[in-house]
């Protein structure tokens, strides 16, 4: 077989098809059925899916048997349709499985035959993204919009909204709050809670907003612009104190309101809480990793509010879109594309964030690597219960991912600091070698000041205690793995070169530690001078690979084609080692 | 008196957060409810273990009729569960203002449990200023009720800030052992370490804070206790040590902290050269007792310092003098009602508070920085640490666009 064993990689499977996204999209229509036209395990796989996320999802199927794929089933589909009619439906909505594409059924064919006014018919790309198949079935929508009435004054649609759409029920909560504050109203949102009557009137609006321009909705705001002649607005994320103002403003200059009252009042009240104790002063040297790969609206703005707003740093940033890596990278640290998950995992452990946002396998392999404060904030979930009140859009949004973060962080950091409830301070006098001692203070000078005091005590307790369960003195090699397994998140990277400085020899690898990685099993993507090489043996075996990603992404970044010995020192450097 | 208390804590937590950090010793809060809670809930972020404290929870019928007797049964009933070393009463206000009769009830258990060594301390309205207090007073009961010990020819001992010290003084207790001196630390998590200092033949305060305790360490165990300065800050470090090696002739030590200075001298310059180009104006306010020994790191860098200070001890003042005349400082003495009049006065640059002051500094959006996380402040690296990062721990372009946020839309 081609390529080493090594070389293997599993294939990435957790961003969500075209299928998903139109799926999504029509699910969320509430008085409308969506018919899945796709074999049983599909329909099954993709009803489930939206029931994790969303509280009530229809979906019917035509559940069609091999022999209908093979044969044709669009006498299964016609059946099926008639059923669904028995509903009295306000809309029907027909979505083709892959295997239809495949297969091609004249499913328009069917729709003619039955003739039910509303149908809609979405026939999602194989190989398209879940952006494509919810502008598809967005798209198709705007077929069953009327024209005929006059525009609603000061009234706007939300587009992009859909069932599976991390958080929406919150975030479009909290906007429509928000426009209601300055005499707006939501005429439809596009599409998660809308029935089709909403669906129909949406020309009617004076102004699109589209809520996550960054993945999906533009086109159909383009196309509503072609057809019926309303504006758009697409240019400022409501993420943020200072964006939720500016949009807000911009929706009220655009019907010739006045926002100021109701800003004032929400802004009041964002001082207020930045005064808090517990904002800056844990939010200003705190480290955030932001997975996004299925929501790059959240990426950008959740990471220029962090930087700007709240001194969050930005360690990492994974997206799926270059135009959103491309504003990403002027405040984040390390961009990355679509990366596959064994990426991300090497890519946590290199920037070592002190809390992480993402999905469900994020949550699993920073688990895996031994960090420990991550917020949900994206799919796929296994099982997350969402509901109006937590919003990452707007005024309450903005505070809401500042008191997320922060509770998780702080209370998480500080719990690990402290010992059992009524347990020992220390088990007594315990002589240290100076070198343990000159080791600790070095560790502790990487620990955020909020939480440092407690900290050191805890792994000067752990420390001492190892030390007299082996009958020694407290020595480097205690200390390295006390703070290997507890200090309150996991730097390990980091905390390695204090140990290599000292020039202590590490304690021997329990029989659980991963095995030896040779430096020259090592995958380069960029020259290596030997020198450089050399001081790759220094670092631990299971982070080694992540040295060398990190490394390169360093060498890139400042312009250099070769790896020197002196570029390794200079991100060594850079990571504060 | 300013309109607000702007100090870290009351006496009584500063005393229950320094002895709830010594395993050997168990504290007892002898008080009412209310003052129970707060002093347990508000040294939970500094404690690190034994989060739960006894208390003996004076009801009315004790404030009518005393309360000795639940606070002897109290005592009791801790040492058959934990049995201590020490069991310290820490007295509140309550209690002293009813004039119970701790040293009665200690006398009572002396004879009936002779094994129980119980001491005490009153804290609470004793102390309105100078929180830290709390921890000097209880640390001085603790000494007075330490066994004499032989004295260890040549040995030294550095007696820390507070609680949060314990186990932490490395950053001056390494130079002391390498060069060859034995070295007794107070404090120290373990009460049989602890007890040790009375081993020193002489004794060096590392801060303003413990006073009573060194005047104690003298009067009880004749040692010879001196303040040198504040071990702070790459100046203050080197004078501490070299002090000390002058006094013990170490020319090893000397040697140390040659090689110390030749090592910092190029980040110190770097970091001056940054803080001379930002030009820093900083009020530092009531921390415990470490407004003193940041202002001083934040003076030897170069920012002009203007400190309120927590106490006004001996200590103090001999620290006071040594920042004014080498440094410049400003020390703020004059009551003043809050603290954003005292911004409008000086209009710092930064701000060092705590949490009751943060408040206001905000109003003014004054980059702020709170002083209870500032702490085991001792040694060279600690100094560098702090001014490498300081201006981006400072997160000054936060504040500036919070400033604009609030005109553009604040109203």
């Amino acid at each position: 077989m081609a390529g080493d064993a090594k070389d293997f990689r599993m294939q990435e499977i957790h961003t969500p098809s075209a299928f998903e996204g139109a799926l999504w999209a029509a699910m969320g229509i509430t008085d409308a059925r969506t018919i899945f036209h796709a074999p049983p395990g599909c329909s099954i796989n993709q009803h489930v899916n939206v029931l994790v996320n969303d509280w009530t999802a229809e979906l019917y199927s035509t559940n069609l048997s091999y022999a209908d794929v093979m044969q044709g089933a669009e006498d299964k589909l016609e059946e099926v349709v008639h059923k669904v009619i028995k509903k009295d439906p306000t809309a029907i909505i027909v979505i083709t499985a892959p295997s239809v594409e495949v297969t091609q059924d004249d499913v328009e064919g069917v729709a003619n035959k039955v003739g039910f006014q509303n149908t809609v018919i979405v026939r999602p790309p194989i190989g398209g993204t879940a952006t494509d198949g919810k502008d598809a079935a967005l798209l198709k929508l705007l077929d069953i919009m009327q024209t005929e009435a006059d525009t609603l004054p000061n009234s706007v649609n939300l587009i992009g909204p859909t069932y599976s759409t991390f958080n929406w029920m919150a975030d479009v909560c909290e906007l429509k709050r928000m426009l209601a504050g300055i005499g707006v109203t939501v005429n439809t949102v596009m599409t998660a809670g809308a029935t089709i009557e909403e669906i129909q009137r949406a020309p009617r609006a004076g102004l699109n907003v589209c809520m996550y321009p960054f993945d999906c909705g533009v086109e159909v705001a383009k196309e509503m612009e072609k057809r019926f002649g309303m504006p758009y607005m697409d240019d400022i994320l409501p993420i943020g104190f200072e964006s939720s103002a500016r949009w807000l403003e911009k929706i009220a200059g655009f019907f010739s309101l006045s926002d100021t009252a109701f800003v004032r009042e929400e802004m009041q009240s964002a001082i207020n809480f930045a005064r808090s104790n517990m904002f800056f002063t844990v939010t200003f040297e705190m480290s955030a990793a932001l997975s996004f790969d299925n929501n790059n609206t959240y990426a950008v703005g959740i990471s220029e509010f962090f930087a700007a707003e709240a001194g969050v740093t930005n360690v990492l940033c994974s997206v799926s879109s270059d135009q959103a890596a491309e504003r990403v990278k002027e405040v984040c640290g390390r961009v990355l594309v679509s990366p596959t998950i064994e990426e991300k995992g090497e890519a946590f452990v290199a920037t070592a964030p002190m809390a992480i946002f993402g999905n469900f396998y994020d949550k699993k392999i920073s688990m895996d690597q031994g960090f420990q404060n991550f917020i949900f904030a994206d799919i796929p979930t296994i099982g997350y219960l969402s509901t109006e009140n937590c919003p990452f859009m707007g005024f309450r949004g903005a505070k809401y991912l500042i008191q997320s973060l922060v509770n998780e962080v702080y209370m998480g950091i500080f719990l690990e600091t402290k010992g059992e409830m009524t347990g020992p301070i220390s088990t007594g006098a315990v002589p240290w070698d100076i070198a343990a001692e000159e080791a600790l203070m070095k560790v502790s000078e990487m620990i955020p000041h909020f939480v440092r005091s407690t900290a050191v005590k805890k792994l000067h307790q752990v420390a001492e205690q190892t030390a007299k369960e082996r009958g020694s003195n407290v020595t480097v090699g205690i200390i390295q793995e006390v703070s290997d397994k507890y200090t309150p998140t996991k730097f390990k990277a980091k905390f390695s070169a204090v140990f290599e400085d000292n020039g202590e020899s590490s304690p021997e690898p329990a029989a659980e530690d991963d095995e030896e990685i040779p430096v020259d099993s090592l995958a380069f993507g960029m020259p290596w001078e030997d020198d450089a090489k050399q001081m790759l043996e220094l670092v631990p075996s299971p982070f080694r690979q992540a040295a060398v990603s990190g490394t390169e992404d360093y060498a890139r970044d400042h312009g250099y084609e070769k790896i020197t010995g002196s570029i390794v020192e200079a991100f060594r450097k850079e990571l504060g080692m | 008196m300013p309109l607000k208390s702007y100090e870290h804590c009351c006496s009584t937590i500063q005393a229950l957060a320094s002895l709830g950090k010594i395993e050997g010793v168990v504290p007892l809060l002898h008080g009412p409810q209310p003052c129970l809670y707060q002093n347990q809930v508000g040294s939970m972020s500094c404690r690190p273990a034994q989060l739960v404290t006894a208390g003996t929870l004076i009801n009315k019928s004790d404030v009518i009729f005393g309360g000795e007797q639940s606070l002897k049964q109290q005592i009791v009933n801790l040492y058959n569960k934990y049995k201590p070393r020490y069991v310290f009463i820490i007295n509140t206000c309550v209690p002293q203002l009813i004039g119970e009769d701790v040293d009665g009830v200690i006398m009572e258990l002396q004879e009936e449990v002779p094994d129980l060594k119980v001491v005490y301390c009153n804290t609470g309205f004793n102390y309105p200023r100078s929180m830290p207090l709390g921890s000097d007073t209880s640390w001085a009961a603790l000494v007075r009720a330490f066994p004499e010990q032989e004295k260890v020819a040549g040995s030294v001992g550095i007696v820390g800030r507070t609680g949060q010290d314990a186990g932490n003084m490395a950053a001056i207790e390494v130079y002391l052992k390498k060069a060859g001196m034995q070295t007794f630390v107070f404090p120290a998590p373990h009460i049989n370490e602890m007890e040790k200092i009375a081993c020193a033949e002489s004794v060096y305060s590392i801060h303003i804070t413990n006073h009573l305790t060194c005047k104690k360490l003298h009067d009880r165990h004749g040692i010879e206790s001196r303040f040198i300065e504040i071990p702070a800050g790459i100046q203050g470090t080197s004078n501490f040590l070299r002090a000390v090696a002058d006094r013990h002739n170490n020319q090893k030590l000397h040697d140390l902290v040659d090689a110390e200075e030749k090592r910092v001298q190029p980040e110190l310059d770097t970091i001056r050269k940054s803080f001379a180009e930002k030009k820093v104006r900083m009020l530092l306010v009531t921390g415990p007792a470490n407004e003193v020994s940041i202002g001083k790191i934040m003076a030897e860098f170069g920012a002009e310092v203007h400190v309120v200070p927590c106490m006004k001890n001996a200590f103090y003042k001999q620290e006071k003098k040594i920042m004014q005349e080498r440094y410049g400082v400003t020390f703020i003495e004059d009551d003043f009602d809050t603290i954003e009049d005292v911004i409008d006065d000086i209009n710092p640059t930064v701000v060092a508070v705590e949490f009751q002051a943060q408040v206001e500094s905000m109003k003014r959006f004054v980059p702020t920085v709170i002083n209870m996380l500032y702490l085991t402040e001792y040694g060279y690296d600690y100094a560098l640490d702090l001014g490498a990062n300081f201006f981006a721990n400072l997160k000054q372009p936060v504040y500036e666009k919070w400033q604009t946020l609030m005109e553009q839309y604040g109203g």
